[in-house]
């Protein structure tokens, strides 16, 4: 697992909505709809064999608490998904790149 | 298979490290609790993680510790305890209660 | 881009439209790149999509609360859970068939009593019982509460507002392997004659992880009086 972060990450880390919470019971909201969509992706990079659950499950242990410590816990899977598949090479940074702008551009307009 | 532990029986988790994927918490393992439960057999998890359908089934137990037995500066009740699930090539019998 | 965005730069972008929230351009990115290299089909994310939407807390809440009126049901609830929740039409081999990736089909109720208090935990990872609880609470995932239920769990009860006498056990399960588990909490005083809906009402989520104890006071105005009530 690459032990540096991926500079295509960073726009999505620096917006910074990471909210100091007082305690664990406050840390509770409905998810967003993006969030339901991310947990659809990891389940069906599971289910067909690109990701799994439980690798990606541990690695968002890690990373979380390290290169992704400053984002909140319900980002976590989106991150360390992403970064995983650049790790193994099955993305490149420069296409998700590329992809987001497309992305952004696209919610830009919507 | 033959089950090789008993409801009520004091087993320990073995104290392995492993370099295998595992689902045995580290802080079970040489922790002495009772089968409280049988499990189905299951494929055990050093295997699945190669993502193999034909991998070793063993018989599973549902493991009940007290607390105190698992961390000595506890600092809730006595009678507090945990559950796990642990695969037979996990445990080694225990024998009985020397307190 | 679009072109009416040539006002004066002088001052600060004023953000009429809602801020993108880089999440979600990151989120959409990934999807759509797996889908592009064939990771998984557009198919394929449309039925956990679905099914994700479908599950929710109220599955386990139905559960609990036909098994206080029912004491049959509760019999089978606890002897088997995955073939009694078919009886509420949940199916835990939902979305694929054989259940999700991370879910497996195990399921497993655990009943409180006044001697024993059940809570849920996942240390290795933060397996949750999705099928009848949905999506787990962000709290459940984190480290600091997978850490600290184990080790502390009735410092972490009292966080949440629940404190136990010493004489009650605290039993906490650490769902590492295959099986699932949902807490039965007991019913509370106070409901007699409650229809199972209104029942339901006061079995939150937070009951059926292990950190809270169902609440008359929740309902105790709305619930009698529910119009669509039969009770």
């Amino acid at each position: 697992m690459s032990a540096n972060r991926y500079e295509v990450l960073d726009a999505a880390i620096d917006q910074g909505d990471s909210e100091p919470v007082s305690g664990l019971p406050q840390l509770d909201r409905p998810p967003s709809p993006w969030e339901t969509s991310m947990q659809a992706t990891c389940d069906c990079l599971s289910w067909r064999g690109a990701l799994d659950a439980l690798e990606r499950r541990q690695a968002e242990d890690e990373l979380g608490e390290t290169l992704y410590a400053e984002s909140p816990v319900h980002a976590r899977s989106t991150l360390v998904a992403a970064h995983l598949l650049m790790d193994r090479g099955v993305i490149t940074p420069d296409e998700l790149q590329a992809k987001m702008a497309e992305v952004r551009a696209r919610l830009e307009k919507a | 298979m033959r089950r090789k532990f008993q409801l009520g029986e004091r087993v320990r988790v073995r104290d392995a490290t492993t370099l295998f994927h595992t689902r045995t918490q580290a802080f079970t393992r040489g922790r002495t609790g009772v089968v409280v439960e049988n499990r189905p057999e299951w494929v055990i998890p050093e295997d699945e993680a190669w993502g193999r359908d034909d991998g070793r089934t063993e018989p599973f137990y549902v493991v009940r510790f007290r607390q105190r037995d698992l961390w000595p500066d506890y600092t809730g009740f006595d009678v507090d305890t945990l559950e796990t699930e642990v695969s037979e090539r996990w445990l080694e019998p225990a024998g009985k209660e020397q307190r | 881009m679009s072109s009416d965005h040539d006002h004066d730069h002088d001052h600060a972008p004023i953000q009429e439209a809602p801020e993108i929230d880089e999440f979600e351009v990151l989120e959409t990115a990934v999807r759509e790149l797996s889908i592009e290299h064939g990771l998984f089909s557009a198919e394929d994310h449309r039925r956990f999509s679905e099914w994700a939407q479908s599950i929710g807390p109220t599955g386990g809440s139905r559960l609990v609360a036909k098994a206080w009126v029912d004491s049959e049901f509760k019999q089978r609830l606890l002897a088997d859970g995955t073939t009694a929740s078919e009886e509420i039409g949940i199916d835990w081999h939902d979305p694929t068939g054989t259940g999700t990736p991370s879910d497996y089909t195990y399921f497993y109720v655990l009943e409180n009593t006044p001697e024993v208090h059940n809570t849920i935990v996942c240390t290795l990872c933060s397996c949750y019982p999705r099928p009848v609880l949905g999506m787990s609470p962000e709290w459940y995932r984190t480290p600091h509460y997978r850490r600290r239920m184990v080790r502390w769990p009735r410092e972490v009860l009292a966080e949440f507002g629940l404190h136990l006498p010493p004489e009650v056990e605290v039993r906490v399960h650490d769902s590492n392997q295959k099986s699932r588990f949902m807490v039965m909490p007991m019913r509370p005083e106070g409901t007699d004659g409650w229809s199972e809906d209104q029942l339901a009402a006061i079995v939150t989520r937070d009951t059926m992880i292990g950190v809270a104890l169902p609440q008359v006071s929740w309902t105790a105005s709305a619930a009698p009086s529910e119009p669509t009530s039969s009770a």
